[in-house]
């Protein structure tokens, strides 16, 4: 397979570096992009850092990508054969070339033959995606056909097997039309008014070898959207349902599982609002009945709760739950006006967000509760509106105003309730009840030097308790970039955990290549990015990072 | 450890004597992407136009700190580049959609008045060959990329203006 890989790829560099000279074919455009993470390490035993016999490790992948007109091919070589540990805890080890494609892109259709990502609707029930830093990629391996026979129609149909870590397995089949009125009739268009509509429908296959239990060898589901405007209003909604799919994450029951996820927004210069719900309902799909963590997902349920980009209060963010959850977001984002007494010279910008998830309430069905198992039955019943145990909570305030052309500054506060014992899997843990403040301060020296300053501090009583934060950085555009930090577990019950998890990091920036290299600690925590999340254990020692495109 | 140094150092100094950030001489056509407006119609990323004017696209999500730092520090300075220039910026944010039905609220509430795009699987960022962000391209008056940056610096947009006044003087 490996061979043949590589035999296709000398193939490829051939033919085009033949073509490139052709010059009838000089609309060739060969592209691509690089990234090495490495690492080595040192045991720590204080932060939970384990001697580790591979001390140098790394990831690397290569992306080529050829293009002329509109046809285009390429691959991705990745190279993960001694991962970052992080990686190997999740099983993403191996090299070799499993992203490969190759297509045509016409104003009417589209075909693309190998390895390709695509996302009906939000992804209730179909998503392929990648996601680099947390070793998550789905890519489905086959074919996907795209047809725009009419302005405002784009319909998709996909057929193939899906990429789990190095290997391809599974089977999965799908379409999706999307109508949009307002491009079709310029009626709507020239009105204000927006509206368009969507359905999906997908279908896996795994063979049943169960001695146990009868099991439904293809599992359908579909959903249906619409999407309403009118100016400055919007709304989009989303439901699906997924038919009965007994599986060892929601312990072999035959209920089918709903989702539903409506968003409504308005939006003017100096003013946003935005209000969103979700439920999900035994929504986990996935190719393989048996899996655990990250892997097989076929669909991608969202979370809808902010996600922090500052240090502490990233610490404790919500994973989604599509076996069950019930929650809203809201968030109001206002700027007072720039050139005012209260707004100042530039203007004060000033977002209020709340999130709020649950659990929902499950009604064991009378099988099961007289055999003492759900196993094998429809398993339970669910009122829509029932809210069950709490998931997470976030209420967070940020307000922002740049004083003169040199300082700006950025105040947050953040209060969250955590449920570790839902979102980690720690049973018996109790929540987590956290206050954050943070100040961020940028002063700019001049045209090409900068300062900032980031201060954090957690409050918290349990989990791991209270921490500090503070971040130096020191910007020399356009190259450099420096940068020290620590994070200290002050507040830990444990004295000998009050650890210190110190960073120094620098990078060198030349166009679009960045080379960064850094030491320090790096703190047991979860990573999440977008949906989905993993572990990130603890380590200690020094990185290497380069990151190209060409 | 000393061979990683050893690298990195070797990497810097061979950087470094580049100098200077000029016009790319390769020409890389804007690929065929479809993407969403915020009102959530299907656009193709190369009806990426600006009536023969340079273009600067800017990837950018919600969560991404550098890059809601760019976008504020490039509107403070944009009608004065606009006058000067002619030049439309386009910020694409790749937000999936966890996020993406934000970022109308969120950027129109900053006031910022950048054409934005939705790219909700990442399929533009992929085809333009962007790792990390945020990651800025400047483009001449007939669509193509000329010029480059990852990454973000309070200043470095002062280098995307100076490479759309080089493609002007050059015309």
């Amino acid at each position: 397979m490996l061979n043949k890989n590589i035999l296709a790829v000398l193939f490829f560099v051939l033919v085009s570096s033949l073509w490139a000279q052709n010059r009838f074919l000089k609309n060739s455009v060969i592209t691509g992009n690089f990234q090495l993470d490495g690492q080595y390490y040192i045991p720590d035993t204080t932060i939970g850092a384990d001697t580790i016999d591979n001390k140098v490790r790394a990831n690397a992948f290569l992306n080529v990508n050829y293009s002329n007109g509109g046809f285009s091919a390429g691959f991705r070589y990745e190279f993960y054969q001694y991962p970052l540990i992080d990686f190997e805890k999740i099983n993403y080890k191996g090299h070799g070339i499993p992203h490969y494609y190759a297509g045509y892109n016409h104003d009417y259709f589209e075909v693309v033959a190998g390895s390709f990502y695509e996302q009906f609707g939000n992804g209730l029930i179909y998503r392929s995606y990648e996601n680099r830093n947390l070793g998550f990629d789905n890519a489905t391996n086959g074919i996907k056909v795209v047809g725009k026979p009419y302005k405002g129609i784009r319909l998709v149909g996909i057929w193939g097997t899906q990429r789990n870590l190095f290997v391809k397995e599974g089977e999965i089949r799908g379409g999706d039309i999307d109508i949009s009125f307002t491009e079709m009739i310029d009626k709507i268009k020239n009105s204000g008014f927006r509206f368009g509509v969507g359905g999906s429908f997908v279908s896996k296959f795994e063979k049943d070898n169960d001695l146990d239990y009868n099991l439904p060898q293809n599992v359908a589901a579909w959903a249906t959207r619409m999407n309403f405007g009118y100016k400055d209003f919007n709304i989009n909604a989303e439901f699906a349902q997924k038919f009965n799919d007994p599986g060892s994450l929601n312990n072999m029951i035959y209920k089918n599982g709903h989702a539903l996820f409506i968003t409504a927004s308005y939006a003017m210069k100096g003013l946003g609002v935005y209000v969103t719900g979700l439920r999900t309902d035994n929504m986990d799909f996935r190719a393989k009945r048996n899996v655990v963590l990250n892997n097989n997902m076929i669909n991608y349920v969202p979370t809808i709760t902010r996600e922090h980009t500052y240090a502490l209060p990233s610490m404790f963010p919500y994973a989604s739950q599509p076996l069950g959850q019930i929650g809203i977001q809201a968030q109001v984002n206002y700027q007072i006006p720039k050139k005012t007494k209260i707004g100042g010279k530039y203007g004060t910008d000033i977002m209020i967000n709340y999130s709020r998830m649950h659990g929902i309430q499950q009604q064991w069905v009378e099988e099961a509760v007289e055999s003492g198992d759900m196993a094998g039955t429809d398993g339970y019943t669910s009122r829509f509106f029932a809210f069950g145990d709490l998931y997470y909570q976030d209420l967070n305030i940020e307000i922002s105003r740049k004083f003169t052309k040199s300082w700006k500054l950025a105040l947050s506060y953040v209060y969250l309730i955590y449920n570790q014992e839902v979102i980690e899997g720690h049973a018996g843990e109790p929540n987590v009840n956290s206050h954050t403040v943070i100040a961020d301060l940028t002063y700019k020296i001049n045209n090409k030097h900068a300062l900032r300053l980031e201060l954090q501090h957690m409050y918290a009583k349990e989990h791991n308790g209270s921490w500090a934060y503070a971040q130096l950085e020191y910007t020399v555009a356009p190259h450099w970039f420096v940068s020290v930090l620590d994070r200290w577990n002050y507040g830990n019950p444990n004295p000998a955990k009050r650890v210190h998890y110190y960073m120094v990091s620098g990078s060198f920036v030349y166009k679009t290549t960045k080379v960064t290299l850094n030491f320090g600690k790096q703190y047991e925590g979860i990573l999440c990015v977008g949906g989905v999340c993993r572990a990130v254990p603890a380590s200690y020692g020094a990185g290497l990072s380069v990151v190209t495109s060409f | 450890m000393k061979q990683l140094l050893i690298i990195f150092l070797a990497a810097c100094l061979g950087m470094s004597a580049m100098g200077q950030e000029n016009l790319s001489k390769r020409v890389i056509p804007l690929p065929s992407v479809e993407v969403k407006t915020l009102d959530g119609s299907v656009f193709n990323t190369k009806d990426i136009k600006n009536d023969g004017k340079p273009v600067i696209i800017c990837f950018f999500a919600t969560w991404c700190k550098p890059c809601m730092a760019e976008l504020k520090n490039i509107s403070d300075e944009y009608e004065d580049w606009q006058e000067e220039t002619g030049v439309k910026i386009y910020a694409v944010s790749i937000d999936d959609t966890r996020s993406s039905s934000r970022v109308a609220p969120l950027v129109k509430g900053q006031g910022w008045e950048y054409e934005f795009l939705l790219d909700e699987n990442s399929d533009f960022k992929r085809a333009m060959n962007v790792g990390d962000i945020p990651h800025t391209f400047v483009l001449d008056g007939e669509g193509n990329i000329v010029w480059q940056h990852a990454s973000y610096a309070p200043g470095v947009e002062q280098e995307y203006i100076e490479a759309v006044r080089q493609i002007l003087s050059t015309k």
